[in-house]
């Protein structure tokens, strides 16, 4: 069954049509790659998605429902999240802070609870700190839980990312770029967290990746984009042996 | 170092860390209760005063150290806190009721500036706060029935019931209590939802969007808490002063308070104390100080403000943490002797962001 449905999706930006009437359809439970060279328009695709843009044509259904005049803020709490392509994390706050702000959307205090610490926003905040207790010990997050963001090195940010994401408790999740500079062995490392978080938590997954090692491990199906263009869907295999996808790739 | 073995969550939600930090915040509330009896009417009094700026400077915080809009204008609801207070004792309200209602009408004129601010960061936030704070300077010159206009208006004395609060350690007691609770209520918005997520609009919009923060109500709840907390803090002042008249809340006033939250530093409630403190006592400090000067010097015209303005920039080019972040360092020196890296504070890595979506 879909779960988020594109038609005829364009987005441009002045001359440059970075998103052109893309048309696709990802199930729930997929791992659903995007690929596609550089300025292919994959993380505009996001971006709109997310809300951050308006599209200028098409529709984006999610859950059934048309989301392309959703206020961005509401996205969250629809059951999207997302990673940024060079991380966009609270960069003055702790690691926890950083997770804890991700379960906003759960929040049932008002601000008079809150400001006087009542029970209730005790219990909340116990209860917060248990969910992202789980996402820190999926990720294995445990020995940054207190450092501050600006501090740590580029690889456990993008992975704090992708945990903060996840306090969202997201249907699904956008990964732009999870595996870009990461090393080898967080790239290992990667390819199983994608498939814990896709099958133990239940999340479906897109995510836009340029190492194909990884993409043909974790996906189901993969789409590749070229010129803000659909070139062509299918599985890892099929994409990687596509004449128009190596014609998108090599050029002429 | 001190490692601190934890055995619950609740751990990391109290106020009071560990034992340690309740022994010295214990100790400092002591000593305060303490201080009438050996300070003097003058210091009790200037004390007082650092306790209502370190009041204003909370609100000031939450709206530019936590949630990231700068404010020239605070001055403005220092103002309106004040009059406001002052009017309504002169209609025979009770004290705690007038204390209350003038904090919620600047809470609320807050919240409605941060409306058409929202559209605004840094430089121009600032200059249409400053905009504001001139505005109501207008006003209260120009209202004549409520302010007195220029000849300005007497405040009545404080008191609750038949308890006169007006006599120095009194009203000492009274600024000690209401700090004591502003600052209770401060660090438990910040330990919760709302205060995370004004946290994370100062770090970064986008982020904030997408976990599913409302960008809009969040900063005009900002601009409300923050109105409300400086309007607090006017009202106090009102009695400190005794006579309002529009002079005492001038730009210099707005500057001042912007000076007290950079120099205590940015981001931290204990950034508030130390920055009341050195607004609250450095006119002293440049008063003994002009006396040492030789006359050519200690005549030159704005010598006061001048200083203010120098020292915010040094602090700004040298110390951008303030004076909380320096102690944090000496602190970690000492705890950390002889092991201590002078590289210890140096951002480790830091990475280009080439792709901002801004
Ligand atoms: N905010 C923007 N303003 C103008 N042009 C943009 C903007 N964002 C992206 N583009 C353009 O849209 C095209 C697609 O960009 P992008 O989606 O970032 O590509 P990808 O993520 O596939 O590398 C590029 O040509 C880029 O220059
Ligand atoms: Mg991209």
């Amino acid at each position: 069954m879909s779960l988020l449905t594109a038609n005829n999706l364009s987005l441009a930006f002045g001359g440059v049509h970075a998103v052109d009437d893309v048309s696709f359809s990802v199930n729930k439970g997929e791992v659903f790659s995007i690929i596609g060279p550089n300025g292919a328009g994959k993380t505009t695709l996001f971006n709109l998605i997310s809300r951050l843009y308006d599209t200028s044509a098409g529709s984006i259904h999610f859950n059934g429902q048309d989301i392309s005049q959703v206020p961005t803020h509401r996205i969250a709490e629809l059951g999207i999240a997302r990673t940024f392509q060079n991380t966009e994390l609270f960069e003055q706050e702790t690691v926890l802070r950083n997770l804890l702000i991700g379960q906003h959307v759960h929040r049932r205090t008002n601000l008079l609870q809150e400001f006087l610490f009542l029970p209730s926003a005790r219990q909340q905040e116990l209860s917060f700190r248990k969910d992202v207790e789980d996402v820190i010990d999926l990720l294995d997050l445990q020995h940054y839980r207190h450092q501050v963001i600006a501090n740590l090195p580029y690889g456990v940010r993008k992975m704090v990312e992708v945990a903060r994401a996840l306090c969202i408790k997201p249907s699904l999740l956008l990964l732009d770029e999870p595996s870009s500079g990461l090393n080898p062995e967080e790239t290992e490392d990667l390819s199983f967290q994608i498939e814990d978080i896709n099958q133990e938590v239940g999340t479906t997954i897109i995510m836009v990746e340029h190492d194909m090692n990884l993409v043909s491990r974790t996906s189901t199906r993969v789409m590749a984009l070229a010129d803000g263009k659909l070139v062509a869907v299918g599985s890892p295999a099929e994409i990687q042996q596509h004449p128009e996808v190596l014609k998108a790739y090599l050029g002429e | 170092m001190r490692f601190i073995k934890k055995t619950h969550y609740n751990q990391d939600i109290q106020l009071f860390k560990h034992r340690g930090q309740l022994f010295w915040y214990g100790a400092l509330g002591v000593a305060l209760l303490l201080f009438p009896l050996v300070l003097s009417e003058f210091y009790l009094g200037e004390l007082s005063l650092v306790f209502i700026y370190a009041i204003a400077g909370i609100g000031l915080m939450l709206l530019t150290g936590y949630t990231g809009l700068v404010s020239l204008g605070h001055a403005a609801f220092l103002a309106i806190g004040a009059y406001t207070h002052a009017y309504l004792l002169a209609q025979g309200w009770p004290f705690p009721v007038s204390l209350i209602c003038a904090t919620l009408l600047s809470s609320l004129v807050g919240a409605i500036i941060g409306i058409p601010a929202l559209r605004m960061t840094g430089i121009y936030l600032a200059v249409a706060t400053l905009a504001f704070a001139i505005i109501v300077e207008q006003v209260l010159i120009h209202w004549v029935s409520v302010t007195g206009g220029f000849r300005g208006m007497a405040v009545e004395l404080p008191s609750i019931g038949s308890l006169s609060l007006s006599d120095s350690i009194a009203f000492y007691f009274l600024c000690l209590f209401v700090l004591t609770c502003c600052l209770f209520l401060a660090m438990n918005l910040l330990r919760t939802s709302t205060g995370r997520a004004m946290t994370a609009i100062r770090d970064s919009e986008i982020s904030a969007q997408s976990m599913g923060i409302h960008l809009a109500y969040t900063k005009t709840l900002a601009f409300g808490i923050s109105a409300g907390f400086t309007g607090l803090a006017g009202s106090l002042l009102a009695h400190k002063i005794g006579y309002l008249a529009p002079d005492s809340f001038t730009l210099l006033t707005s500057i001042q308070l912007l000076l007290m939250v950079v120099v205590g530093g940015l981001g931290s409630l204990h950034g508030v104390i130390y920055g009341a403190l050195f607004i609250g006592l450095l006119p002293q400090a440049l008063a003994l100080l002009r006396d040492t000067l030789p006359p050519v010097l200690a005549q030159i015209p704005g010598l006061e403000p001048g200083i203010f303005g120098l020292i915010l920039v040094l602090v700004l080019i040298y110390e951008p943490q303030g004076i909380y972040g320096r102690w944090l360092k000496i602190r970690n020196y000492f705890e950390e002797f002889p092991l201590y890296r002078k590289a210890t504070h140096k951002r480790q890595r830091s990475y280009l962001r080439t792709e901002r979506l801004k």
